[in-house]
């Protein structure tokens, strides 16, 4: 029966969903055109061949019933058709903020006590309400959503189901009328079949036999399900089998629900209201209670801070272990990291109460403290991209926000990969579009994923389990395939807790921390999974790549919370305010980038670029203050740096600056975003050792094109920087 | 002259929007349309507990009376279905109507308690009825001076 109205099927294959304008398939209206055809041509014929008979045999009430049967059929016909099955807006970009990068995929609610995921809708930006899917067919997310019907080239929804439901119930009404008054005249004019009209009334009545069986299955199918409240979705999908269904009321209320309920109104193309409210200052302020007095005392001026004083315990954890300068990660990949039993339940008791009110700052450090190390935050992004640093993308926002990613594939049932959206919406761009584009429709792996391949090591592995992981269209299936590479995933993955980030689980299916932990460890998948390891009972926070360049103000402890967090964001902010510093040393920008990717090769040639030799120097002189040098200089300490252990590459990094003594805080800047250039080499620690020590899988990593003027940078979560050299 | 002055008055007094905080659904009860009264912390320096959870709270019980399946719904479902939904061509819905009545509840609520404040409510339904928006503005005494002077500056230049 679903198979009949099509789960998703439509007439056409896909569209690739990122397209706004999609592409005119004239195959969707097939199904759609053969219906029409059908049922109004038989009947018709019905009408002007059978009916004047019957009007005179027995009487004209029966043409007139038939009649308004079939109109009450159309009618809910060319309303489940053209009716707005109930579709969401898309979010608009201030609702998301917080989620970006390192809100989990789902967000679990409790309804009438059963626990409901939510999950992250990478096309609409939003968590997707309880009983909402994305059609893959429509490209929207459609409220109460229950399958999409080719029939009627529709998704039907919490608008139109009950059109769509009248309709079926009409429509096998009509063909049982047909069939029937069809039978009566044939059996009056047995002698005479081989008239037109009784020709015509028997292939009416073929028509109408044929159709009755299908569409009566549907019909009884559906009458089942609006009994039980359950949804098309919902019942093939299997969601309460055996379970409780947290949405019926009872057969009765069920039945009104969808019957006599009020028209829910259209979200899409309402007229706006204009605000004609004015916001004036002075504004007028309740007073505060001492807790609030309180706050404000701690508050270290960053305007964050506000929010962090919300009531997550793990944010006050972060606080308190970070330094006074460094910005409070977001308490979500705390939770995640390493000290996953402990982050596991806070999360959990988190997650299982009502879904908090995100804001649309509240994990973002400041952009504007220029005190803020944003340095190290940008420095993993690059870091993690070391793929694509010859091409750096735009600001991690800007990336972010591009329309002309992929949106997720998505599934025929409706479901999307959140993998491949989201993470081509956090690439960013063409950059994280371009390499994922081979990824093919899975999108899973959009330029994400070989940014992953960080530091030209060749993490076949890697992406083939990323692949693999992405290819099916349920996160479970994504975290699953790196239970494998990761034992922490799996615990992570069970539960309502998913900690899968949106953006990470759309790049790399692993789990929200172990990405960060994994993009730490550029290297094979088991490095990955021993650095989580190793990372998780060291430190409450993954150490990003980000942390460890973070060397920010201080030598950055290996314990210092993630900055990583936080380094898409500040990476991009950072990429922005280095873009006029790297517009003066973009020949240092784009040279120690090249330089690094040749030095970590191994023996990186002695006749190598100057730079090499003389980040060499600055090195061991570890007093250069150029900023040139910095930016040289950390990058290659950083290359130099011999793979120390896996998990501890960020944190190398930091100390590989402040070994190399480049504490100016002005300088941390550039330090970092040369680092974060380069820091793609993943190579993490920052000992000067000599290059040879370099790992070797370095020299696979392909060498930045020529700075053609722009350098494209991909960071953590798949943003992706461009970096005008 | 004049005129520009007048303008820098204007813009010393000008407010900008610092952030937005976005009030979820409480799905504790179902579908059925019910956002959460509990008190964001953003707001705790802007306004008043009470004052906040009362708007909620109308809120919620707007969109149930929207919601609510009794007779008028009823009697709309079948006067439809008897007019093939013509009647939609010159009635408005039920909830529609409550959305109407919401949409003024919010303009009044903006104008007189969120406004003062330096809060701003946005009707849900421009979000798809997801979450309530509440936009907090901050008050840029300063910042309009400069455009000010420049304006005063292009003046003179004439």
């Amino acid at each position: 029966m679903p198979g009949f109205s099509g789960g998703g099927v439509g007439g056409g294959v896909g569209v690739p969903a990122s397209a706004p304008p999609r592409p005119f398939r004239p195959s969707r209206y097939v199904p759609v055109s053969a219906a029409t055809t059908f049922l109004v041509g038989s009947t018709t014929l019905f009408f002007c061949f059978t009916c004047p008979w019957l009007s005179e045999y027995f009487s004209s009430v029966i043409p007139i019933y038939i009649a308004v049967i079939f109109l009450f059929t159309l009618a809910n016909f060319c309303m489940a058709t053209f009716m707005d099955p109930g579709v969401f807006p898309r979010a608009e970009e201030d609702e998301d903020k917080e989620d970006d990068f390192r809100a989990p995929l789902y967000k679990t609610v409790e309804i009438k006590g059963i626990q409901v995921r939510m999950k992250w809708c990478s096309t609409c930006r939003f968590y997707r309400p309880p009983r909402c899917s994305h059609c893959s067919v429509c490209d929207n997310c459609v409220e109460d959503f229950d399958h999409h019907c080719p029939w009627v080239n529709n998704c039907i929804g919490r608008r139109n189901y009950r059109h769509f439901f009248l309709f079926l119930l009409s429509l096998t009404t009509h063909i049982m009328n047909v069939f029937g008054f069809g039978l009566v005249y044939v059996l009056h004019h047995r002698q005479q079949l081989d008239t037109p009209h009784a020709a015509v009334t028997m292939a009416v009545m073929c028509v109408a036999g044929l159709f009755f069986v299908p569409v009566a299955g549907l019909t009884g199918f559906h009458m089942v399900l609006v009994a039980r409240g359950r949804t098309t979705n919902e019942q093939v999908t299997g969601k309460f089998r055996g379970g409780v269904n947290p949405f019926t009321n009872g057969c009765m209320r069920n039945i009104s629900h969808v019957l006599c309920s009020s028209q829910a109104p259209r979200y899409m193309g309402r007229r706006r209201s204009h605000q004609s409210v004015d916001v004036q200052p002075p504004f007028l302020r309740p007073p505060l209670t001492e807790a609030q007095l309180e706050a404000k005392v701690l508050d270290n001026g960053i305007q964050n801070d506000r929010h962090s004083t919300r009531s997550k315990s793990s944010l006050e954890q972060m606080e308190s272990q970070s330094a006074d300068a460094e910005p409070p990660p977001p308490p979500k990949p705390e939770l995640r990291y390493p000290g996953l039993p402990r982050a596991d339940t806070e999360e959990s008791s988190l997650l299982t109460k009502a879904p908090t009110t995100p804001s649309m700052y509240k994990y973002r450090p400041p952009y504007n403290s220029p005190g803020r190390n944003h340095t190290a935050l940008t420095h993993p992004n690059k870091m993690i991209r070391g793929d694509s640093l010859d091409s750096p993308s735009p600001s991690i926002l800007q990336s972010s926000r591009q329309p002309s990613y992929r949106s997720e594939p998505n599934s025929l049932d409706g479901t999307t990969v959140v993998g491949g959206g989201a993470g081509a919406r956090r690439g960013g761009g063409e950059r994280g579009e371009g390499p994922g584009g081979s990824g093919g429709t899975a999108g899973v792996m959009p330029g994400g994923m070989s940014g992953y391949s960080l530091t030209g090591r060749s993490y076949t592995s890697y992406p083939s389990s990323l692949v693999l992981s992405t290819g099916g269209s349920h996160s479970s299936s994504l975290r699953s395939a790196h239970t494998a590479q990761n034992p922490l995933a799996t615990l992570q993955s069970e539960g309502t807790t998913d900690t899968s980030y949106k953006s990470l689980a759309n790049q790399t299916p692993r789990n929200g921390s172990l990405s960060y932990d994994s993009l730490l460890t550029p290297s094979e998948s088991p490095e990955f999974e021993s650095a989580a390891h190793e990372l998780s009972p060291q430190k409450p926070r993954a150490p990003f790549p980000s942390a460890t360049i973070t060397g920010q103000r201080e030598v950055v402890s290996p314990s210092s919370p993630l900055q990583g967090y936080t380094s898409p964001f500040l990476s991009a902010q950072i990429a922005q305010q280095r873009e006029g510093q790297l517009l003066q040393g973009s020949a240092t920008f784009s040279s120690p980038h090249r330089a690094y990717l040749r030095a970590v090769s191994p023996p990186p040639p002695p006749s190598g670029p100057p730079e090499i030799q003389h980040l060499l120097q600055l090195n061991h002189d570890s007093s250069s203050r150029a900023p040139r040098n910095l930016s040289s200089s950390s990058p290659l300490a950083r290359s130099l740096e011999p793979p120390v252990s896996p998990p501890p590459r960020g944190l190398s990094l930091g100390k590989s600056q402040s070994n190399v003594g480049e504490a100016g805080p002005q300088h941390k800047p550039r330090a970092s975003g040369g680092g974060i250039v380069l820091g793609g080499g993943g190579a993490g620690g920052g000992q000067q050792a000599p290059q040879s020590t370099s790992r070797p899988v370095l020299a696979n990593h392909t060498p930045s094109r020529p700075g053609g003027g722009v350098k494209k940078v991909t960071g953590v979560g798949g943003t992706t920087y461009e970096i005008s050299v | 002259m004049a005129t520009e002055f007048h303008n820098l008055q204007e813009l010393r007094h000008s407010a900008s929007l610092a952030n937005k905080v976005f009030i979820q659904r409480d799905y504790s009860e179902g579908t059925t349309c019910r956002f959460q009264t509990k008190f964001p912390s953003e707001l705790e320096s802007r306004i008043e507990r009470t004052l906040f959870e009362d708007t909620v709270k109308t809120l919620n019980n707007y969109y149930a009376e929207a919601e609510k399946i009794g007779g008028q719904s009823y009697l709309e479902g079948c006067l439809a279905c008897t007019t093939a939904y013509l009647i939609f061509l010159c009635m408005e819905t039920r909830y529609e109507k409550v959305l109407k009545k919401i949409a003024k509840y919010i303009q009044e609520q903006n104008e007189k308690i969120f406004a003062p404040r330096g809060l701003l409510v946005t009707d849900p339904i421009e979000r798809g009825m997801r979450v309530i928006e509440i936009s907090i503005y901050e008050d840029r005494g300063s910042s309009g001076s400069s455009s000010g002077s420049s304006s005063v500056s292009g003046s003179t230049a004439r």
